[in-house]
């Protein structure tokens, strides 16, 4: 009992003035929230996505802050396990007030955050890493109420470049292989009808298991469907053994791979004179000014390459939220949940990243003109669904090389999404 | 601050529920169940499962009322249970540690293949939410409500197990199985009761946080949960109900705002380290618990 009560005081004490502090500082100044994992499983690349969403949010309050204040970032660490997040979210809206939460690395902690804070509290909450379906089903289903978006391209994308290579290419019967998992029921289905809709067909689809050491059973039935390509989405190790065993049983060199098998290793395990006629597909690197700007503010800011996942699409995330802020005519839910798509206007006056970009853009705003933020991953806009599409390339194998045969621009991307319709 | 308040109460609540049921199998009678989060996991799952709207992706269309569900959800867990304790009827201490772990990432592994029933890795989103109409802090409200409510009933009931002949047995079990056997007790009915027992409340834990939510997902079910609740149990004070419920309250607590506090205190250029020193922080309590008062802060009789 007496540890207890030396425990309970403290942390009474430090409760209270926790709140009087919030209280005290709750004028009507813009605070973001970030929920990120900062260790545990996804730790090694939260703790950086940190940094990059920092960058974003130092960045704007160098250029004047935002509605006149100097922003306020949260940061909580969901150590990658969603109950924890869900809590963090929580404290963030209800205890320290913020205006948006930006992060989510993991699929799980997004589900429980947008379901239990975001929705019901009406807090604009934009993902820099979640990549999980089942958020598009939710806000198709109206479940969202709009207040969800991403700064990540989801599945979708590569399941459209999948089906458009398929058609250009003149195959009328592909069989699909997929991973059963999260990644793989992810992009297959989608794919599937992408293809349907573009006014093709497939022979069958067929999942398979991770981590098999031979492939032979799934490889025979895929061939029983008598298909003229195979579009394998897979990991790059079991996706090799995958063509090993379709090479080997004689199945067709029309094949279309997944990103994941772009690298030399799968080429030379699977031998190179066997994908003369292989393709496959990637997410293209985003180019340009505000790329760029992002890749040298982020190295002078610390001291290491802005190489990994999630750092151009967290800084963007927070970039795009703190200009919403400031277009927001108020400071609650629906204004900045509007306003993130309104500074995303396609006659807006075009602004980028980096101090000038963003202090170019708050100032626009300020004035009264639209703008259209570009950021480091290049040109984005949200969908209905607050989904983003990216740019994406279509790669080859030529004289042992991996080369690009052709590139997809947003522009691109997004008229083949609105031709699929999916 | 209030509705944090309520929402943190209403967590640490669900959680304790589970906690109890790790202390009536390992505090009351000393099997050591390192699967707690399966039990969790079926729980929620079978909650989720049988609540969901229909949609033609789901096998199981029911739609059932919260209530019916959480009671299948007790059926499940226990029927599960029931068939993990007679398969480890031979096993004791780390020997059923390893197996009911085993266990444990068996049932995660399911949900995440099990597609058409569980929803597979994308999980099941849009569970209907009892009291939902009320809006959100109604629902806050009546939430808490039903939590506290079952909390409480779990705890006069584990209570009067306790203090019951059959709470006297199984202490007596967990001291010595062998003189208990030797008394003419039935000590393979006596371990499957209380393991059967112990798992429903963590079932009943599981389904109440799916409930709460709104959202299940393979990725909540990871071995992490089974290590929390043991952490609750052993700060609280192994073998005390009350204890159980007290330690889910502190080391949940600190994992939880701990972060809060560390991201207040500390100047912002050390935030990117929050993270890490909240960790820290979390293992010096536990360490400090241990070497301190390793009996826990509200522990039973028993020296460890």
């Amino acid at each position: 009992m007496p540890i207890l009560r030396r425990l309970a005081v403290p942390a009474a004490a430090s409760l209270l003035v926790l709140a009087s502090g919030q209280a005290a500082a709750q004028q009507d100044c813009p605070k973001l929230g970030g929920v990120l994992a900062l260790t545990g499983a996804q730790g090694a690349i939260g703790k950086v996505i940190a940094d990059a969403g920092k960058l974003a949010v130092d960045q704007v309050n160098k250029a004047g802050g935002v509605k006149g204040c100097q922003v306020e970032f949260v940061v909580r660490d969901d150590t990658s396990q969603p109950s924890v997040g869900l809590d963090a979210a929580r404290f963030l809206v209800d205890v320290q007030k913020v205006h948006a939460i930006v992060g989510l690395v993991g699929s799980g902690t997004a589900l429980q955050v947008v379901n239990s804070v975001s929705v019901p509290n009406k807090i604009p909450t934009v993902a820099c890493c979640a990549v999980t379906p089942a958020l598009t089903k939710l806000a198709e289903e109206g479940k969202t109420g709009g207040y969800f978006f991403r700064t990540i391209p989801v599945a979708r994308s590569t399941a459209l470049v999948h089906a458009t290579t398929a058609i250009d290419k003149g195959y009328k019967k592909p069989v699909i292989m997929y991973i059963n998992n999260d990644f793989g029921n992810g992009v297959a289905p989608d794919t599937k009808r992408a293809i349907e809709k573009l006014g093709g067909g497939v022979a069958g689809m067929v999942p398979y298991a991770e981590n098999q050491p031979s492939y032979r059973s799934d490889v025979q039935k895929a061939l029983a469907m008598n298909p003229d390509a195979l579009i394998l989405i897979g990991l790059s190790q079991d996706g090799t053994a995958v063509l090993r065993d379709w090479f080997a049983l004689g199945g067709t060199q029309n094949v279309i791979l997944h990103n994941t098998m772009r690298s030399p290793d799968v080429l030379k395990n699977v031998g190179e004179k066997f994908l003369e006629k292989a393709v496959g597909i990637d997410n293209a690197p985003a180019s340009g000014p505000s790329a760029d700007a992002f890749s040298r503010d982020f190295q002078a800011a610390y001291n290491r390459p802005a190489v990994g996942p999630g750092l151009q699409t967290m800084y963007d995330a927070a970039a795009v939220t703190l200009l919403a802020m400031q277009a927001a005519p108020k400071l609650d839910g629906p204004s900045i949940r509007d306003a993130l798509r309104a500074v995303q206007d396609p006659q807006g006056e075009v602004v980028g990243t980096g101090v000038d970009g963003l202090k170019k853009g708050l100032d626009a705003l300020k004035a009264g003109k639209k703008i259209r933020y570009v950021g480091a991953t290049g040109p984005f806009t949200f969908d209905k669904n607050g989904d983003v599409i990216g740019p994406m390339l279509v790669w080859k194998v030529q004289g042992g090389n991996i080369v690009t045969e052709r590139t997809f621009t947003t522009e691109e991307m997004q008229a083949i999404e609105k031709k699929v319709g999916l | 601050m209030l509705s944090y308040l309520l929402f943190f109460i209403t967590v640490a609540s669900i959680l304790s529920i589970a906690t109890l049921g790790l202390n009536l199998q390992w505090g009351i009678s000393g099997q050591f169940n390192a699967g707690v989060v399966g039990f969790v996991a079926i729980g929620g799952y079978t909650l989720a499962v049988l609540s969901m709207p229909a949609t033609e992706r789901l096998l199981v269309q029911w739609n059932l009322p919260f209530a019916v569900a959480l009671a299948a959800s007790l059926v499940t867990s226990a029927a599960a249970a029931l068939l993990v304790g007679l398969a480890t009827l031979r096993l004791r201490s780390d020997y059923l540690a390893i197996a009911t772990f085993g266990v444990g990432s068996a049932i995660q592994l399911l949900a995440n293949n099990l597609e058409p029933l569980t929803g597979g890795s994308r999980g099941l989103v849009g569970i209907p939410r009892p009291f939902e109409a009320l809006g959100a802090v109604g629902f806050a409200w009546a939430y808490a409500a039903i939590v506290l409510t079952l909390l409480a009933l779990c705890y006069a009931a584990l209570q009067a197990l306790l203090h019951s002949p059959w709470g006297r047995v199984q202490r007596a079990m967990r001291e010595d199985e062998s003189v208990c056997a030797a008394l003419g007790k039935n000590v393979v009915r006596l371990r499957l009761s209380s393991f059967v027992l112990g798992s429903v409340l963590m079932g009943l834990s599981g389904a109440l946080y799916a409930g709460f939510v709104g959202t299940t997902s393979p990725s909540e079910f990871m071995p992490i949960l089974t290590f929390q609740i043991w952490a609750m149990l052993i700060v609280g004070g192994s073998g005390s109900n009350r204890g159980a419920i007290a330690g889910t309250f502190v080391v949940w607590g600190l994992w939880t705002l701990s972060g809060a506090f560390i991201g207040l205190l500390l100047p912002p250029r050390w935030q990117a380290q929050a993270g890490a020193l909240q960790s820290i922080l979390v293992g010096l309590v536990l360490v400090l618990t241990l070497l301190l008062r390793p009996q826990g802060l509200l522990g039973a009789r028993r020296a460890a």
